[in-house]
């Protein structure tokens, strides 16, 4: 993934894989090769000749599929503008169209080189046979297709809704707060109100901003930096938070709206409820290609605990760890009487300069 | 009225002040920034009416109200909270003052007029609604005008004596207001009654035994006077159901 815009574009758009791409192409002709055996495994009928008759059948098959994959390689980026059942129902008919022409060039060349002992059937017999096999298998193959892109697309449409719903939940209460905070703040400290709704402000520009991907390290870390700023008015001495994120590389890349969520439960479901409040500490590592980030609170001792929307916030970044990193990440959580850490664990991917 | 403001955060508190002082007819006669410090001021400066923050560390605003409540001369309550869908909820359903923050001058005015003293009903139901415990987690004693919190997981036994009912616990004994039959509601989860006077926290039992009449005593951990408590026999069977049960 080259940047986190174009990942985000080839995911929720693309109907058909990337015929262009190595590991398309030899799943194909995987799959190709196993069409020949299964169609060689039915015909042949003369005992030890199996692997005379497999490499025949094999050639002809493996150079349909190869002129196939081609031609959907060339007109892909064409069909896609289509729309999605028209992008399904061109790529079929032409493969189809394909196929008739090749099995006609077959016959051709194998009457003029005089190989049709290697067909063994009428003109029309081979000719029909092979449309109504490959017209089978590719409407098979469409229709594979068809179903893994909805699901990929059902996949990404979760996510996004996910994010929408996190983003739905961390307003009312931290808005209302913020607002009333600033309403005191215009009499008894103007420039504080001023500075305040500017970061409000940006706050909501940040998340307005629809679901993205991913985002950089820097921009995640400002928004919880910004988040940080109007608690600490509401909150005053009882907030602290302590950075240790310097070794952290700030191009890298991260599901965006997951550190300040965090950040936002650790403060909401720890240090409110502290009445001397608390240090929350946010420790970033870098080994290799891994990062790691934790973010831990203390909490009151058999506090009030309302895990409810904590969960949520939790199970949404670890959905998003999934969808971006798969089983490369992992979010955890580490709870006793008196702390509770959330860990992020995930590869370091850095966006282009 | 003169009005006592509660809250945890001091931005909040200035907002009411600054309020409520633009208004001749009210007047704040203290601030305080939690729970346990409003149960003290109260005591002493017996304001008309307490502005109460709902999430508060520590002793929470409903909890505060039950204490508020339980005191000889009790104020009537105004909750404030930021945004407690269903505490909202339940606030209309009784027609309870309450002020959405950011607080707005009309509508403090209004609920000050509605102000109310809330039954313990009422703010079991707000409590739950806010998604808070139901339940107190101490217990409020006044001796010599002077206001002693105790959590209740310190409480070893209730006993209720002519007027007042007498709780023994890790720091000693104290008498409150309660009645011991609201306590055994209250604490059905932990408490278990022995006898018609007694209470009992179920996880204090140490044993039972039978003494040479037939009757069953029991031994509490934390109690040293050495005779145990006497069940009475309509309690024996439920007393040993609650001890299996844990």
């Amino acid at each position: 993934m080259a940047s986190a815009s174009e990942a985000d574009a080839d995911i929720s758009q693309a109907y058909l894989p990337d015929f262009c791409a190595a590991g398309t192409v030899l799943v194909i002709l995987l799959v190709a090769e196993l069409v020949a055996i299964v169609l060689t495994l039915t015909s042949h009928t003369t005992p030890g000749l199996f692997l005379t008759e497999l490499a025949t059948l094999s050639m002809y098959v493996l150079w349909l599929a190869l002129l196939g994959t081609a031609l959907l390689c060339r007109i892909r980026p064409w069909v896609e503008n289509r729309g999605k059942t028209q992008a399904f129902v061109i790529s079929f008919f032409l493969l189809v169209s394909l196929c008739l022409i090749l099995a006609e060039l077959t016959f051709q060349l194998s009457s003029y080189f005089d190989a049709l002992s290697l067909i063994n059937d009428s003109h029309a017999g081979f000719v029909l046979r092979s449309l109504a096999i490959s017209t089978i298998v590719i409407a098979m193959a469409m229709r594979y297709m068809y179903v893994s892109s909805e699901w990929r697309r059902s996949i990404v449409l979760e996510a996004q809704a996910r994010v929408s719903a996190l983003q739905a939940l961390i307003r009312p209460h931290f808005l209302f707060n913020s607002m009333n905070t600033i309403a005191s703040l215009t009499r008894s400290d103007p420039r504080r109100a001023e500075e305040a709704v500017e970061d409000l402000a940006d706050l909501l520009r940040a998340n307005l901003g629809g679901p993205k991907d991913r985002t950089t390290l820097k921009e995640e870390l400002e928004v919880a930096a910004i988040y940080q700023r109007i608690e600490k008015l509401r909150l005053g001495e009882r907030l602290n938070v302590r950075w240790n994120v310097q070794d952290l590389p700030m191009r890298a890349l991260i599901p965006s709206l997951t550190i300040q969520p965090l950040l936002e439960n650790a403060i909401y479901h720890g240090i409110e409820l502290l009445p001397d409040g608390g240090e929350v500490t946010v420790n970033g590592k870098r080994s290799g290609e891994q990062l790691q980030i934790d973010i831990s609170n203390p909490v009151a001792a058999g506090g009030q605990r309302k895990r409810d929307g904590n969960k949520m916030a939790l199970a949404n970044i670890r959905q998003r760890f999934e969808l971006a990193y798969g089983n490369r990440a992992s979010v955890t959580v580490d709870e006793s009487a008196s702390h509770y850490q959330v860990q992020l664990q995930f590869p370091l991917d850095e966006s282009l300069p | 009225m003169n009005i006592l403001i509660v809250d945890d955060e001091a931005p909040a508190r200035s907002r009411l002040r600054q309020i409520i002082e633009d208004m001749a007819e009210h007047a704040v006669v203290g601030e305080a920034d939690n729970g346990r410090t409003a149960l003290e001021m109260a005591a002493k400066l017996s304001p008309d009416v307490v502005l109460l923050d709902i999430r508060m560390p520590g002793l929470n605003g409903i909890e505060t109200a039950h204490h508020l409540n339980a005191g000889t001369h009790s104020p009537a309550i105004v909750f404030t909270t930021a945004y407690d869908e269903y505490a909202i909820e339940a606030f209309d359903a009784q027609a309870i003052g309450y002020v959405l923050k950011p607080v707005r001058r009309e509508r403090l005015a209004q609920a000050l007029r509605q102000a109310a003293r809330l039954s313990a009903n009422v703010l079991g139901e707000i409590a739950r609604k806010a998604g808070l415990p139901e339940q107190r987690k101490h217990l409020c004693a006044r001796t010599h005008g002077e206001l002693k919190l105790i959590p209740i997981k310190d409480v070893y036994s209730f006993h209720a004596d002519q007027k007042y009912v007498r709780v023994q616990h890790k720091g000693g004994q104290d008498l409150i207001n309660d009645s011991l039959k609201t306590l055994e509601q209250d604490f059905a989860d932990t408490f278990v009654r022995i006898h018609r006077s007694v209470l009992i926290a179920v996880r204090q039992i140490e044993s039972l035994k039978k003494t040479s009449d037939g009757q069953v005593q029991v031994k509490l951990r934390n109690d040293d006077s050495g005779d145990g408590l006497i069940i009475s026999r309509r309690h024996v069977a439920n007393v040993r159901r609650r001890i299996k049960e844990g």
